[in-house]
Parts: C-alpha cells; structure tokens; sequence
C-alpha cells in the first residue's frame, strides 16, 4: 500500500502563505524584482508570479497544483498572477476562520476533524457556485459604472493601463517609457478597420519576429524601427547598393538542385567504358549550370534580395555575388512567414518555376547593428494588403540580457492583458433576459442610479460588461466588489469571498496603513453619494498618475480562476506516494507529516 | 530511466543587500577592480585552478571573465559591465567601479531602496543632459583637421593599461601607429554611406616595441618559400577562390553512388581542375588565393606558368582580400570565371620579422585595408597590447559618431560630482516633490550618488596620496603622500586632465570630506594649454548610463532563487 498523506486545511494553508511570502517582495507599489538563476548559471530577473514560482521548482504536489493554475490563468490573460496567490491565501484563510467559529459556536465534540474535513470542500464550492453564476452581473451592476470603456482613437488610455500593467511587472523608473512605447507599437500596427483583437492577435503571434533585444545599452535607448528586422546577416560580403526599390524573394529550399535523394543510387562509370556523359564530374556541373539558369532568371526579374530558410551551398553564395545580389541564409521560419504576410509574396520552393508573383517590392534593405550584430533591415512598399498597417519591429535595449528578456516578457504579457481586455463579451444571460442590453459604446452608462442597485442587485440596468471596460487601480475594484458582496442579498458564503478580496488593497497600501483607509473612504463615499461617480471618473484623470487603470475583465477571470483553484485545492483529501523503483526516497518526506493520534487512519 | 533525478527544490535568498555576505562579497570585488583602475592601477595575475597559462592583466575585459563567483547579484553586474565592454570598448572599470560604490553607499546612508533608484535616475538624468549641452565645461570638441586630439584620446586608452609596460617613447610610437591605422580605414573617394575598412592585427613575440608597423593593404603568412625574382612587379591580376580546390566531390545529395571499379574518379576530378588552372593561366592571371586547400597538382601546374598560390587563407582574411583586390570570390568549378570576378593587386613582397616571413600585398590605388604588425618581448605583455591597440582603434572609430571627448584623469568625473550637487541643491524642493520624498532625503540621495562619482575619481590613487579638488572648476589633482600643506600651495603642477594650472590664488578641499556645494565654473576659453589625457565621450555616457541602471537593478532585487540542480 503507497504511503499517504492526509491533507488538511492547516497544511494547505501553510503552504499557500509560504509562496505568498516569496510574491509579497515583489508585489505593489514597493515590491522589487526577484533575481534567479538556473541549473545552467544563466542569471533571469522578474517580477512576473508565474516565473518566480515556477522557478522555486516546488516539491508538495499540492502547491505544484497551485502553480499549474496560476500558471494556466497568467497564459490566458497575462496578468495578475500575484495577486492570485494573494487572493487565494487569504480566501483559505478567510474560509479556515469561519469554520473554526462555527465548529466553535457549536460546541460539537468527538466530530471535529470530520467535520472540519468537510466543512472546507463545501464552503468552497458554494464559493465556486456563486463566482460562477452571479460574479458578472455583479461586477456589471456594481462596479463596471465607475469605470469607462477605453476608446479606440484615443491611445493615451491605453497608455495608462499600460503604465500600470509595467508598474507590476518591471522596474518603477522605465514604466512610462515602456508603456509609451508599447502604444507606439500598438498605433502603429493597428488596422483601421479591424477590432482591436485582431490587430493584438496578430501582434501576438509574431511577436517572436518583431522584437530585438540589445543588451550592453541603457534602457532608454529602446526603439521601434521602420519595417522589418531578419535576425541574420548578409551571407554575401557585397551589400546591397542603394537601388531603391529593392525586389526580393523567397527560398525554402536550395537553389542548386540536390541530384540524391536520401535512399537514391548513382551508379557512375558502369556500363560501355567512361564517356562524356558518364562522369562524376558530368553530374555537378549540370548542377551547376542549372543554378545558374535559376540566377539568370532572377536577374532578369530584377531580383537583388534573396531570404532563404536554408543553408545554400558555396556555389549559389558565388553566383549571386556575382550577379550583385545578397542572399541571407538560414532565416527563421517565423520571420520568414511574418516577412510572407507584409510583403504577399509566395516562396519559391523550386528553382526552375520563378514568376513574378515570387518577387516581392521593397522599399529598401540595408545591414543594421544591434549591439553585437549586424541584421537585415527592411521595409515594405505600400502595397494593397498594408497600406492601413505601418508595419514596425521593436529594438528592447538593457544593461543585461537578463534585463532585455524581463522587458520582452513583460510586454508580450502586457499585449496578452489587452487581448483579454478587449476579448468581445457575450451578453451574460441573466441580462439578456432583461432585454435591457445596450449596444452602445458610449461611456454613457453613468447616468444610471447606483442607489437602486445597492439594494436590489438583480434588477440589471443597461451596464454589461463591455470589451475594453477599464477602472481605476489601487484597489478600487476590489473596495468596490467586496461592498457589492456584502450588502447583497446572496448567501452568506459571499461574505468570505467579501473579506478575502479585501486583502489585496490591504497589500498594495502595505507601507503605510493610513493610505488604506483613505481611499477605502473615499470610495465608499462615492458609492454612498451615486452623484459623484461621474466625479470619480473625472477624477481618475487628475490623479491616474499614482493609481493607474486596470482591467476589469481581467479582474473578473482573476477571481474566477482563484475561486475555481481554491475549490481543487480543498476537494484533495489525501496525497498518495505511488512507488516506484525511482522514488525511494519519498517515504521519509510522509513521515514527517503523518500524525499518528488521528483516528480516521483505517486505510 | 536510472538517468533521471528528482530536481531539488531552490535555494532562496531574502532581501540579498541586507546579507552581510553579500555586501562582503560586494565589497570585495569593488575593492579588486578599484585596484586596477587607472595609469598607476596595479595588475593581477590570473591562473586557472589546473595550472594553466598564466596572464597578466588589470583590464577589465580580461579581469572579469576570469572572476567566476557563486553570487548571482555579482554575476548580474559583471554581465552588464561585460556587456558595456564588448559594445564600446573603453570605461569597463569606471562602471563597475562606479556601480558597486553607488551599491555601497546607499548602504551606508541607509537610503530607502526605491527612494535611491529614483534619486539615481533623477542624477543620471541631470549628468547625461549636462553632458550633451553645448557649454559643457567637461567635453571637448574632436577636431579632425588635426591629429592632436585623436593622438591623445589613443594615448589615454593606451598609458591607462600598465600590464603592457611601455615606456613613454613606446606609447607614443604606439599611439602614433593607432591613429594612423585609424586614418587608413576611413575610405575617402566613395560618396553615399561610408563602409569603414579593416585592420588586421598580426602579432610578434620577440622584437622590440619600436619594431611595430602599420603598413597599407595586407600581410599574409607565408608557408612555402616564394620566389621573388619574376612575378612580384606590376599590377598582378587575383583570383580569390571560397571553395576548395583540393578535388572534393561535389555535393550531389544524400544518395549513395556506387563507382565502377575500372573508373578512375580522382582522375576525372583532377582533369576537371586542370581545366580551370588553364583558363586562369589562359586569362592571365598572376595571383591565384584559395580560402581553403587547393590540390598540389593544381599547385604545381599553376606555379609552373608563373602564377603566384596562396591556400588555406581562412574566413577572417577573405573579406579585407577582396575588398583590398575588388574580387568576388568564386566557387564554381565548371563555368566560365566571368572576367568581372577578377581583381588587381599592385604589388607583392616579402617582409622578414623575426622567423616570420611574410607575404606583402599592396593594394591598387586606395583600399581602407591596413596591416598593424604589433611586437613585444614576451607573449603575456604582447596579448595585452592587442587587447589594448584595438580598444585604441574602437575608441577611435566611436568619435566618427560623435565627435567629443571627455577630459579624463578624474576631472569629469569631480566637475561632474559637483554639478549635481550644486543642482540638486538648487532645485531640492521641486524634485523631491517630483519624486514624492521630502528634500533631506532628497539631498542625502544626491550626496550617495555624488560621494559615488568621487570615489571614482580617487581610485586613480594607488600611493596612498590624497585626492583633492579646486574650489573654482571642480578639477581633480592628487597630492603625494609626503607632501605638506606648503607643497599643496605651491607644487601641485597641473590637474588630472592637464588642462587648469596651480596658481597661489586657488582654494582646495579633500575629496573625501564634506564641502559647501558652488558651482563648477567653465574654463577660460583663451586658455592655450590641451588636455594630455581623454576619454571616449560615447564610452563614458554609455558607462554612466549602465552603471546607474545596473545599480538600479541591483538595489531592486528582493529575492533570489537559485536553482541549485
């Protein structure tokens, strides 16, 4: 029989508060980064949860379990991966209270550990029950009005919501560069047409291709640069001369036919005696030549740029000098298809069917050093497909790469937040039923009486949760929730999740107490005094410069996600040590904490 | 499956800057590098624990890769100053050194970690804009009309690496050939974006430093004695070949080929290469150089009709060759050598140094490709004059973009020290409200980064004198260590950088004691005298830049996690 450990809500407990000790040093307006190394000597900085977790290479299954999910929830949304273990200790804590009081009130001896087994997976999922069926109305109803929806022409919103997106992830001095740059970006790749998701999508996806990293420079040196970068060096000494516009093409394969293939057999000299066309030598030079017909063809396309996934051989390399062409090798095939999209130009794969739909119109390409390397640079012409784009790669510079790739990280991150804050909502249920959905987009919703909805939660005005709804930072969503919860008339169990989420403003203010109750109060105050929540928006423009915007769909999946973890969490019972021939030292880890007064230890 | 092993959980560090340890290592290594620092700076012997070569050195970019430490803060300093180092060259010492007393001090003060990033940045900030202003007092403008200005920035560079041992004649000869192999890679015809040329450095243990050379086009080593008599004079056309010549199979593919054994491939394979050896000789060629190997037939065949073969040539030379020659290199066997791929060399002949012969090719007309043959007596002296010359040469090629130096010696660094300090006294309050501290926190900040800047300046000092600066420019001067008070007022010469004079008028104060803040005034500008020592002005604003972010970095980490599997 494998060797069992019985869980209890004291264990798990400890063991959320240990990793909740390890992300309070970097979280809230004080919190610094977090240096590791790896097993190889590589040296990483961050300040993202996710990476400081799963670096800590955890042993308990149960906090791996935790890190998993926080894991899975910051790669959906990209955000707010400390908070999460924030919220989950204090949600167990809150939870592990209440049941000592009521077991307390009770007075029940004999079945306490019974009870208090079960008391916890139960708190839960009514937790679990409630977040998932009544938190989006009262997010919409409650706190969605004092927010606004970011709008797509004015970016200096989004530079806000950046800013404070930075302000967790890196340090507190190069935020506001960053976040403008990122806007810059962002501007710069947007399709005038398109919703913002697909442009961020796109983003996204080749973000791979479209950065830089520099290292051995300041951080303000970071910049974004017209067109393209392809990670790899002329394989031709001669550069391009300064015709402009360059024409290019694409090759996934070589240019000097390959004669062999794998598993293929020459047979050379057999047969009537050595001839002419019986040679060895007879094969490579009509390689040869019918490489040179295939540069031929390129020059006569007007070709003076040729990418190519692979290496070529000498041959091609000599013959391309020759006819004035560069040709870079071994790009990658993430750059090769952004470079593909840009340009709508489709790769040649066969050497003798050039045509001109494989020749791309550039405006330029020339050599460009990044630190310690010399890359391609190049930019698109206006052709059909781009003219809305203004297609742009961005340069990240730092002292280290350790600092480089905490910034890359951060950002990729920050157009993860975006995509969740812009994800379309479907029309929550509850309110379509009401038939009271408004499509307009118009932050208009603030007219509406907050009064009423105090009182009578499920009553839904015309706020729905709409894509690109942001609030004020510093806890005001959670001020906000956490008095929505209370005076709701949902179950009692509301009241922990109430108390729990408290907990992160408590945090954020942790240097100095004064400053929590102060803005506690003056939220409240707003909430009691529904005329002003048009001032609290107006407000958030003065005084945005130390509280920020955050996301609300993105606080929304946070607490979904914490409240669904916190439910697996507390549903395991028992851990077993499976045997096996590798894991013979597992043994003495359960039995330290095997407790051997408990009674229930039939098994 | 017996391979795998359970991964141990990570060794964590909390708070790393408040662990003695830590800062004892900190210090310790702040205190290794400041002992490197400068003409005087004093060299360390480095040696791997299996006892192998042993090389002196106090440059950084030899100091710090050596230095391998268990402490990954350490490890993050040393890789952005390696980092600084391998873009710029120059002002490796001054960030670390400048870095790790920010480090220090900030300790010292007891400085709130956030509130000193700030004030940092704020510092750094008011330095780099003072630093690009036009009547900065610190910077003088490059003139490349004349060659004093770059002569003394090489012999800055040069005289502040001591492992060389030069003598005062010897720097100047090798600051001289520094500058001028500088001036030879500046093409000067090619209008439109100017491609800078190459400098290759070859090296000789033996002769005497005086002995070195800079000589225009390229110096090749020779393996087989060259015959002289015929074929050296007049323009010689050049073949230049990238592939090999040695009668490979060509690359057909991953197929097999079976071969008849009545065939003879070596032989077709050979003929093959005949041919091309005809149509060279045919097209009359007179220089024949292959990157790789080329067959001893070919070789043979070639030498007999007068041409000149060079092989094995490797990848570093085939680009300063063909840009010397105007050849495309080739790599076809089969077709036709278009006559476009051909280039000229003007000359060719042989140089004796010491054992070595070497193959001299003179280029046609003008090519930005220079040789600089550099000798020294022993191998250790010699690597550190390499790693020395060509820093020269980069620091050099840095003022192509922005033509400033800085004064060096110490002085922009106690110029700048009292900048800031005379700023931030000025405008204390605005910052400090900026900044969201109050303005005695403020100006204990300024003070960190201004004590920082100072100790910089006197860890130029290894003789146990003293650092002083003037009260009227903000120069810096050191004073022996016998001297008297007498001595301060009469004999102390010149600054650091050469460019302010004694006289019994000027007022002093101790680097390393507290001073009321003035403001530095700017030098007269009918003042004859020229700095005798510079800094690369690109080099130092970089290095300024990473220090302060680096230190930044620093003093932000919490936490460390080490994975120890």
């Amino acid at each position: 029989m494998p060797p069992s450990e019985r869980l209890r809500l004291e264990h798990v407990l400890e063991m959320v508060s240990a990793l909740e000790a390890v992300i309070l040093r970097s979280f809230g307006p004080e919190g610094g980064q977090v240096l590791f190394t790896r097993n190889t000597g590589q040296a990483m900085l961050s300040r993202s949860g996710t990476r400081i977790l799963s670096a800590l290479h955890l042993e308990h299954p149960l906090a791996r379990m935790v890190v998993e999910c926080v894991w899975k929830h910051s790669r959906a949304t990209g955000d707010g991966s400390k908070t999460f273990i924030l919220l989950l200790a204090s949600l167990l804590r809150m939870i592990s209270k209440a049941i000592s009081r009521e077991l307390g009130a009770s007075h029940t001896y004999g079945f306490t550990e019974a009870a208090k087994a079960a008391a916890a997976p139960h708190l839960a999922n009514k937790l679990l029950e409630l977040a998932s069926s009544d938190l989006d109305d009262l997010v919409a109803v409650n706190v969605v009005p004092y927010g606004f929806c970011l709008s797509l022409e004015d970016f200096t919103t989004h530079r806000l919501l950046l800013a404070s997106f930075f302000h967790t992830r890196v340090s507190h001095v190069h935020c506001s560069y960053l976040s403008e740059l990122t806007c810059e970006m962002l501007n710069r790749w947007k399709h005038k047409s398109d919703l913002p998701c697909v442009s961020l999508q796109f983003l996204s996806d080749n973000f791979p291709a479209l950065h830089t990293p520099v290292s051995g420079f300041p951080v303000s040196s970071s910049r974004l640069i017209e067109g393209q970068v392809i990670h790899r060096d002329f394989a031709t000494a001669r550069l391009p001369n300064k015709q402009q516009p360059v024409k290019a093409a694409v090759f996934t394969n070589y240019m000097q036919p390959v004669l062999l293939g794998p598993g293929d057999v020459l047979k050379v000299g057999y047969g009537d005696g050595v001839t002419e066309q019986n040679t060895m030598v007879h094969f490579s030079a009509w390689t040869e030549r019918s490489l040179e017909s295939v540069i031929a063809k390129l020059q006569s396309l007007g070709v003076s740029l040729l990418l190519s996934a692979v290496k070529q051989s000498d041959a091609a390399l000599a013959l391309a000098t020759q006819a004035h062409m560069s040709l870079v090798e071994c790009v990658s095939e993430e750059e090769l298809s952004l470079f593909m999209q840009l340009s709508g130009v489709t790769p040649v794969s066969r050497g003798c069917t050039i045509q001109a739909k494989h020749v791309a119109a550039l405006s330029f390409c020339r050599p460009i050093l990044l630190g310690a390397h010399r890359y391609v640079h190049v930019a698109f012409c206006e052709a059909a497909e781009t003219c809305e784009l203004n297609p742009c790669s961005l340069v990240i510079c730092g002292p280290g790469e350790e600092q480089t790739d905490q910034y890359i990280c951060a950002i990729r991150d920050a157009v993860c937040m975006l995509m969740t804050t812009w994800e379309p909502k479907h029309t929550s249920e509850a309110a379509a039923s009401h038939g009271t959905v408004q499509s307009n987009k118009s932050p208009a919703s603030s007219d509406m009486t907050t009064q009423s909805t105090a009182n009578e939660p499920y009553v839904l005005k015309k706020c729905v949760l709409e894509p690109g709804c942001v609030i004020p930072a510093g806890g005001t969503f959670e001020f906000l929730l956490s008095k929505a919860l209370l005076n709701s008339s949902l179950p009692s169990v509301s009241q922990l999740l109430a108390n729990a989420l408290l907990s992160v403003p408590r945090q954020i203010y942790s240097h100095s107490p004064k400053l929590f109750l102060q803005a506690q109060t003056r939220i409240m105050s707003l909430v009691q005094n529904p005329s002003n929540s048009v001032r609290l928006k107006e407000s958030t423009s003065e005084s945005t410069v130390d509280l920020g915007l955050e996301s609300v769909a993105c606080k929304c999946q946070l607490i979904l996600a914490v409240v669904q973890c916190a439910t697996s969490v507390l549903r395991v019972d028992t851990v077993l040590h499976a045997h096996t021939a590798l894991h013979t030292r597992s043994k003495k880890h359960t039995n330290s904490s095997q407790d051997s007064t408990e009674d229930e230890e039939e098994d | 499956m017996s391979r795998v092993v359970k991964k141990t959980p990570s060794v964590c560090t909390d708070m790393p800057l408040n662990n003695a340890e830590v800062c004892a290592k900190l210090h310790l290594m702040k205190e290794l590098l400041r002992s490197c620092y400068g003409p005087t700076g004093r060299l360390k012997h480095i040696r791997n624990n299996i006892g192998g070569r042993v090389t002196t050195s106090s440059s950084s970019s030899v100091l710090l890769p050596a230095l391998s430490s268990s402490q990954p803060l350490l490890n993050l300093i040393k890789s952005s100053i390696l980092n600084h180092i391998s873009r710029f060259s120059d002002c490796g010492l001054f960030a670390a050194i400048f870095c790790l007393s920010l480090l220090e001090h900030v300790r010292q003060h007891e400085l709130r970690e956030n509130l000193a990033i700030k004030v940092n940045k704020h510092c750094l900030s008011l330095c780099t804009s003072y630093l690009q202003r036009e009547d900065c007092a610190c910077r003088v403008k490059v003139n490349f009309c004349s060659s004093q200005n770059l002569m003394t920035l090489a012999g800055s560079i040069i005289s502040s690496k001591p492992a060389c041992l030069l003598t005062e004649a010897e720097k100047h000869h090798i600051s001289t050939m520094v500058v001028r192999a500088f001036l030879q890679t500046i093409p000067c015809s090619t209008p439109g974006p100017v491609t800078l040329g190459h400098t290759v450095t070859v090296t000789i243990v033996g002769l005497r430093v005086l002995d070195s050379a800079v000589f225009p086009g390229l110096l090749v080593e020779m393996y087989d004695p060259f015959d002289q008599t015929d074929s050296s004079s007049g323009p010689l056309r050049t073949v230049l070949f990238s592939t090999s010549l040695a009668g490979d199979l060509a690359e057909l593919g991953d197929g097999t080929i079976e071969v008849d054994p009545d065939v003879d491939t070596d032989l077709q394979v050979l003929n093959q290469l005949l041919e091309l050896g005809k149509q060279l000789v045919e097209d009359e060629v007179r220089l024949c150089v292959c990157q790789k190997v080329i067959h001893p037939v070919l070789q043979q065949y070639l030498r007999s009709h007068g041409v000149v073969v060079l092989e094995r040539l490797g990848m570093a030379l085939m680009e300063p060759l063909s840009m010397l020659a105007g050849t495309q290199p080739v790599a076809t066997l089969h077709a036709r050598i278009l006559s476009t791929a051909y280039g000229r060399v003007k000359n060719l002949s042989t140089k004796q140094f010491g054992f070595k012969t070497m193959l001299h090719l003179q280029p046609e007309g003008e090519a930005a490709v220079c040789t600089m043959v550099l000798c020294h007596r022993n191998e250790t002296m010699l690597d550190e004059l390499k790693v020395v010359c060509q820093k020269a040469e980069h620091g050099l090629r840095l003022t192509l973009k922005e033509p400033s130096a800085l004064l060096g010696g110490g002085c922009t660094e106690t110029h700048l020290s009292a900048y800031v300090k005379h700023k931030g006294q000025q405008e204390a309050s605005e910052s400090a409200a900026g900044l969201g501290c109050s303005p005695a926190e403020f100006l204990l900040g300024v003070k960190v980064f201004c004590r920082s800047l100072d100790m910089v300046a006197r860890s130029l000092e290894h003789d146990g004198g003293t650092s002083v600066i003037d009260l009227n420019h903000a120069h810096h001067w050191t004073v022996s260590a016998g001297a008297t008070k007498e001595d301060m007022v009469g004999g102390l010469g010149l600054c650091g950088c050469g460019l302010v004079e004694n006289s019994p008028s000027t007022k002093w104060t101790f680097l390393n004691t507290e001073y009321a803040e003035f403001c530095p005034a700017p030098l007269l500008g009918d003042s004859c005298r020229k700095p005798t020592v510079l800094d690369s002005f690109t080099a130092k604003v970089n290095a300024l830049q990473v220090a302060v972010e680096t230190a930044n970095l620093v003093l932000d980490v919490r936490y460390i996690i080490e994975d120890v599997n």
